[in-house]
């Protein structure tokens, strides 16, 4: 994907798909039938799952994108990988919440120790810290270079975590810590499901360019206001006003 | 001079000036023996429940704190110091590497004395023993890693010293998932070894990590 | 105090090269978008001691830190003893710089003699040096107190001493008599005299014209980013 030259007429198809694939998950998640056991409270799962499959989809572009950078040096890589992590974050506190909506009422609680939900708090937390080192400088270098290796360093963590937090579920496989298993999916439900993550996967891409539109708008901006007219820095200081005599 | 002969000095530096500063055995240290102190006050002194979390009580306050003593050299470093260091020539990896293993020193002295305070004040179960020592030196590594690793990565960005803790929390996760359940499988009658091994992936995962990203992050 | 003897400083051959051992072409640095160099123009040859002025902010330190091979070129190219400025081969000649910043760089928890035995490790010359390069600038009697108890002065002056001891190639110094009494300013002079002697280069950025005209061969002023 190539990115998207700033103008002054922002594209508008994003913001179109992005609105059509949002009423394509609510048109197929309301319309199928509910849940024999969960009922209506079935239907967020529809939104969820995508949610958490799209934040494992940005986090891996992001790795991606930031060793595109450490190879080639070329700023466009670091505003993709930018721009995949914070939709990323966006999806993972989605996840995390709606996961918590659904399991109030299903588990009576807000929060359990079940591996995936876990793994996701954790990534999230290590990817707001991805966003938080990007706000430490305005260097667009060194910001890049900073974001990225730690970019691939986080992604080669989350395996780790997830082969761990499985083994520690596996390890306290005690039935009062784990919940029974459902019944299996009903075809028709297996469908909406898959609709709502193609769904989802399409708007992450509308997304995309439109994070990266903005990006390249937000670096132009910064680039212009450090520039000063394409004086140097020195030119910003000027001869006291005050000396021997004047006070 | 040789890339052990460099990082030894590194090393050897670091560690002369934890002991004229004391800065992790008198300011630290202390600190994680109040938060050792502070949870049953929050809790409830109830002796069977302190005695269920305080181990991994334990390894949370390790994690936690111990942060502190891996990047503490890193983001107290000024700009001129990082200048004379870099003119020296010593290889930014033996710089990485001798930091760490300070902190690693450090980080083993932190985790005793810190053990044996959650001994006293949680009298956890003495099961296990063997194991305990092993544990402790492959947190101290990973941790002296992770944190010198992290906080290279934020250098002399703006909030370094309060982002870098955000930033070496999570990712120490395997080790403290690993130390907390390496002790708990054992009471199950299981092994420890997956455990142990995942711990010590983990660990050379940040060896190499920090080694190869050592002279690119010198320059940022 | 007046110099003593020099027990394990190490005279090092002269250098001998018709290239000059600082050589920037065009040379540009950038923090972010804004140029604090730009299209810089500069070689300082074998036994020559340059002098720099010019306005506060004009990127004077800026310069030096880019000939100490501190920071890279964003643009343009350079060479310090031969290694470029943009290739790898720069870490190979950072132990034959020596460069004395404005801000002292000594670890406040370590003596003057530790800060200079650690130096000395790293570039494997005998701890006899240390003693004698602290003699040289006067600490001789001060060398074991920690570097935080000292004045600013007296960590300038046991930078000096480290310079001493490691007879760089490229001598680099940043306002390097701000700090120092009457007895130490001629300790620069001397310092500088040194590196020339044997080859060497120096580099003083300073405000005071007339004290380093004693040492300099010529004089360069930074001005819009580039040498006026």
């Amino acid at each position: 994907m190539t990115d998207p030259t700033p103008t002054s007429t922002s594209t508008t198809w994003p913001w179109i798909v992005m609105a059509v694939a949002g009423l394509v998950t609510f048109v197929a998640s309301m319309t199928v039938s509910p849940d024999a056991v969960q009922g209506q409270l079935s239907r967020i799962m529809y939104v969820h799952v995508p949610s958490a499959w799209l934040a494992y989809l940005a986090f891996i572009v992001t790795m991606a994108a930031s060793a595109m950078y450490l190879w080639k040096r070329d700023l466009k890589w670091d505003r993709r990988a930018a721009a995949s992590a914070e939709i990323g974050v966006v999806f993972t506190g989605m996840a995390l919440g709606l996961g918590m909506i659904w399991a109030k009422p299903t588990w009576g609680v807000w929060w359990t120790w079940d591996a995936r939900l876990t793994l996701t708090s954790i990534m999230f937390f290590i990817y707001l810290g991805y966003l938080a080192l990007r706000r430490t400088t305005d260097d667009l270098d060194v910001r890049a270079r900073r974001a990225a290796i730690l970019g691939v360093l986080a992604v080669v963590q989350v395996p780790l975590v997830h082969f761990s937090v499985e083994w520690w579920r596996t390890l306290h496989q005690p039935a009062t810590l784990l919940r029974p298993e459902g019944p299996e999916m009903a075809t028709s439900m297996l469908v909406t499901l898959l609709i709502a993550v193609m769904a989802f996967t399409v708007m992450y891409v509308a997304m995309m360019f439109k994070r990266i539109e903005l990006a390249r708008l937000e670096d132009a901006v910064l680039i212009a206001e450090q520039a000063s007219d394409g004086a140097v820095a020195g030119a910003a200081v000027t001869t006291p006003t005050i000396g021997r005599g004047t006070a | 001079m040789g890339f052990f002969s460099q990082a030894r000095l590194i090393t050897s530096r670091d560690l002369v000036r934890e002991r004229r500063s004391g800065e992790v055995l008198w300011v630290t240290l202390p600190f994680g023996a109040i938060a050792l102190l502070l949870v049953p006050m929050a809790i409830g002194t109830d002796a069977p429940l302190l005695e269920q979390v305080g181990t991994g009580l334990f390894w949370a306050i390790v994690m936690l704190f111990g942060v502190l003593i891996s990047i503490r050299q890193t983001t107290g470093e000024t700009q001129a110091q990082r200048d004379q260091l870099a003119l020296t020539g010593i290889d930014a990896a033996a710089i990485y590497v001798g930091r760490a293993t300070a902190s690693f020193v450090l980080l083993v002295i932190f985790e005793v004395v810190l053990g044996l305070v959650t001994i006293v004040l949680y009298d956890v179960p003495v099961s296990g023993w063997w194991l305990v020592p092993i544990l402790i030196t492959i947190v101290a590594a990973g941790l002296s890693l992770l944190g010198t690793l992290a906080a290279s990565i934020v250098s002399t960005g703006r909030n370094a010293a309060a982002l870098v803790p955000l930033l070496v929390a999570p990712l120490s996760i395997p080790l403290l998932i690993g130390a907390t359940q390496a002790l708990e499988v054992l009471d199950l009658g299981g092994s420890s070894l997956a455990w142990v091994l995942m711990m010590i992936v983990s660990t050379l995962v940040l060896a190499v990590a920090g080694v190869l990203s050592a002279r690119p992050l010198q320059e940022i | 105090m007046g110099p003593t003897t020099q027990r394990g400083i190490r005279t090092l051959p002269p250098v001998i090269s018709d290239e000059p051992l600082i050589h920037l072409a065009s040379v540009s640095v950038r923090a972010g978008a804004t140029h604090i160099l730009r299209d810089l123009d500069l070689d300082v040859r074998a036994g020559e001691a340059l002098g720099v002025h010019g306005a506060n902010g004009a990127g004077k330190t800026t310069l030096l830190r880019l000939a100490a091979t501190l920071i890279r070129p964003s643009s343009g190219s350079g060479t310090v003893l031969g290694a470029s400025l943009n290739s790898e081969s720069r870490y190979d000649v950072r132990h034959r710089i020596g460069y004395v910043g404005h801000v002292p760089g000594l670890y406040p928890e370590l003596t003057l003699r530790e800060n200079l035995e650690f130096t000395a490790d790293a570039h494997s010359i005998d701890h006899t040096a240390v003693a004698s390069a602290l003699d040289m600038v006067g600490l001789g009697a001060a060398s074991d107190r920690q570097a935080d108890r000292c004045s600013h002065g007296m960590q300038r002056r046991a930078e000096f001493a480290r310079v001493l001891m490691t007879t760089p190639a490229v001598l680099l110094l940043d306002e390097p008599h701000s700090a120092l009494d009457a007895d130490a300013v001629d300790l620069v002079d001397a310092i500088v005299e040194r590196t020339t002697a044997s080859g060497g280069a120096a580099v003083l950025v300073s405000h005071d014209r007339e004290r380093v005209s004693r040492v300099a061969d010529r004089f360069v002023e930074i001005s819009a980013g580039g040498v006026a």
